[in-house]
């Protein structure tokens, strides 16, 4: 019987963006060598991984992993909640998904585990769905918004490498909502007043950004091959929320003809909401964690009320992350590159005292 | 002009004074309206004046009259849904619902309303409430009536009135409501959940008591003509969900909701293009505007029926059509006859 599989070598693709920086982080003390790619400058500077500039929209992503010898690719470069356009979130989501399977196949590939960040926003919510969408409620015949029908595809994908290459352990994660700064859903609740859609108070279901982060990790060390939801417990309605908050509802949006409703959040409060979003917020989205406990025996340690009452608190804080400066990539460069000479230099030393005696 | 305190103290104290009667006086504007003291105190004990006012006239018209008038129980019944809402909308946000949106406390605020229509409006008479588990998942399956689905809500409110242990009923309802404004929370927010397989197994393995109108929206739009007639009751899916979830299934029939709202008509093309089942013509809707909304004061009925013990079949047993078809034609035809034979101690349509 051959020992379980440890990963040496990780890849974190999108590792700057805040989620694939806390992965980043807690993975470091927990592999080899690990290795992070994106395209934008890493948000802190981790002496443990380097970085590099890469695209995974280019094919060039495929030789990178093949010339690094990773064995785990960590897939986070997936937009979910992006002011993007959506042809570039497509390019994002569906080529760069297949660069990197491109990566994780052939012959000389060493690829044994790859975890895939997918979303909640896979399930597109609708009036006649029932309550809780547990992970086999995924069908082809369900149309959804443009991030919707990205995110299947990219899914269907993964599913098709997961079944040509059973030498690959393949996680999937679909990652409920967040409200960590800077995503759509927090700055809509952060509003003074909020337009709501009127008439509707749905459910909302939210995930902590630590659990989001710990149930990626947990996949990449652990053997939990398959598709899962991650998502807090319970509930809070929309209203509730907004409240939590301190703002003020205003059920002031259509929910019929969706672009007035765009359009008119756009002007007012300068958030551009996608369609995925604004069908939760109408809506709502519940999903059914059963599979995660039971296969991971670990659950996020937040519930819904809980995050909220967190980002509430963090409001009134007041916390400013200074993105990192240019000069900080540099001293990273900087300081990888002395590591590797010192590397270098000890084994060069060790070897000319092996050939000396 | 606010000056430096350092300046203050140093400036001569002619130039101060001058410069004080120059300065604009800066009070805090009055921006509330404040009432006299008298007029906040006669706010506050208003309602208490109005109670006392009110008992006192009942007294004298009783004694005048020899009648109940003013039935002082059924304006407590007001009074305390008037107090409930006070209270509601002090909690905050210091309350939480379940998974499926359903807040206990919120929904019972709403009781009091509904008792009243239970007991003085419908004069609703209930048998065989001991058939129905005070713990435990049971699936109640009824006749769905009248446009509107005031049936579910005093099946609801009969749990409350008459059940020893009241408990909460979850209704399924057509996803058709939970796209549609306000209805969509209001349902979720009682109680309410999508009629969709797959909740009604959730809710039954949780225990609860749920409630099933199988006919659906053909029960609810059938013509007045129709009346009392059950329609198909789909595919029998209750029953397959129920014999998985391990349920007994308790069948009740309701009479007198189909006299809520007699539907002459139903304005079918005008249906197509809003997406709805069936847009009905009552004699009162839509010629008296919202007024046609008031549904009228029939006399009802409901009975529970004995359980159906299907939780004794083998959970493998759902996937044989033959058995399923057998026990929904057995729940539909002790709902048809419960139905009848309530029609028949019924002495009329209002009495």
């Amino acid at each position: 019987m051959t020992p379980p599989f440890q990963p040496r070598r990780v890849l974190i693709t999108g590792v700057s963006n805040p989620l694939g920086a806390e992965v980043a982080r807690r993975l470091a003390p927990q592999v080899h060598f690990l290795f992070g790619c994106d395209v934008a400058d890493p948000v802190s500077a981790l002496e443990e991984m380097d970085f590099v500039h890469a695209d995974t929209r280019h094919a060039a992503i495929a030789k990178l992993i093949r010339q690094l010898r990773i064995d785990t690719v960590v897939h986070m470069a997936v937009t979910v909640d992006s002011a993007r356009e959506d042809r570039a979130s497509h390019e994002t989501n569906v080529i760069g998904t297949m660069n990197v399977l491109t990566g994780c196949t052939g012959p000389s590939t060493r690829v044994a585990r790859l975890v895939v960040k997918s979303s909640q926003a896979i399930y597109d919510a609708g009036p006649t769905d029932p309550s809780f969408f547990s992970e086999d409620m995924v069908g082809p015949e369900r149309q959804g918004s443009s991030v919707t029908r990205d995110l299947r595809e990219m899914e269907q994908l993964v599913g098709e490498f997961a079944l040509r290459n059973p030498h690959c352990e393949v996680t999937t994660l679909r990652i409920g909502y967040r409200v960590t700064e800077g995503t759509t859903l927090a700055k809509y609740l952060s509003l003074p007043i909020v337009p709501t859609f009127a008439g509707f108070d749905p459910r909302l279901q939210l995930l902590h950004q630590e659990d989001a982060a710990e149930s990626v990790v947990r996949s990449v060390i652990g053997s939990h091959p398959g598709v899962f939801n991650v998502a807090g417990s319970g509930v809070v309605l929309v209203s509730q929320a907004i409240a939590i908050m301190g703002g003020r509802p205003a059920p002031i949006l259509l929910p019929y003809g969706r672009w007035m409703a765009t359009f008119g959040l756009r002007a007012l409060a300068g958030i551009f909401l996608p369609g995925h979003l604004a069908d939760v917020l109408t809506f709502g989205s519940v999903a059914d964690c059963t599979r995660l406990a039971e296969e991971f025996g670990w659950g996020p340690s937040y519930s819904t009320r809980a995050v909220m009452d967190s980002f509430a608190r963090g409001k009134e804080e007041e916390v400013i992350e200074a993105p990192s400066p240019p000069q900080e990539y540099e001293l990273q460069v900087f300081l990888q590159r002395r590591r590797r000479q010192e590397l270098r230099d000890r084994q060069a030393d060790s070897t000319s005292m092996v050939t000396r005696q | 002009m606010r000056a430096e305190p350092a300046s203050v103290l140093t400036e001569p104290k002619k130039q101060l004074r001058r410069r004080s009667r120059n300065a604009e006086i800066v009070t805090p504007s009055p921006n509330k309206l404040q009432l006299s003291k008298a007029i906040r105190k006669l706010q506050r004990n208003a309602p208490a004046y109005a109670m006392q006012g009110l008992v006192e006239l009942s007294t004298r018209l009783r004694e005048a009259t020899g009648h109940e008038i003013i039935d002082l129980n059924r304006v407590m019944e007001f009074v305390q849904f008037a107090y409930q809402q006070r209270e509601l909308a002090q909690r905050g946000t210091a309350y939480a619902v379940d998974d499926f949106g359903f807040d206990p406390q919120w929904t019972e605020s709403f009781l009091s309303i509904f008792k009243v229509l239970y007991r003085n409006y419908w004069r609703v008479e209930t048998t065989g409430i001991e058939h129905v588990p005070a713990t435990g998942r049971a699936l109640l399956v009824a006749n769905h009536a009248g446009v509107l689905p005031w049936d579910g809500t005093m099946i609801k409110t009969a749990m409350f009135v008459e059940h020893p242990r009241p408990r909460h009923v979850r209704a399924l309802v057509a996803s058709l409501f939970m796209g549609m404004p306000v209805f969509s929370w209001f349902l979720r927010r009682t109680g309410q959940t999508v009629g969709h397989p797959d909740d009604t197994r959730r809710l039954l393995e949780r225990d609860e008591l749920v409630l099933v109108f199988p006919e659906g929206v053909k029960g609810t739009g059938k013509p007045f003509k129709d009346r009392y007639r059950l329609r198909r009751f789909g595919r029998g899916g209750f029953v397959a969900t129920a014999i998985r979830a391990g349920a007994p299934i308790i069948p009740v029939s309701v009479v007198g909701s189909e006299e809520i709202y007699p539907m002459i008509a139903d304005l079918a093309p005008l249906a197509r293009t809003l997406g709805m089942p069936y847009v009905p013509v009552t004699p009162f809707w839509p010629w008296l505007g919202p007024l046609g909304l008031i549904p009228l004061p029939s006399k009802w009925r409901i009975q529970f029926h004995p359980p159906i013990h299907v939780e004794t079949y083998p959970p493998e047993a759902a996937d044989d059509r033959n058995l399923v078809m057998a026990l929904a034609d057995e729940v539909r035809e002790t709902i048809q006859e419960g139905v009848y034979e309530n029609l028949k101690r019924r002495r009329s349509v209002f009495t």
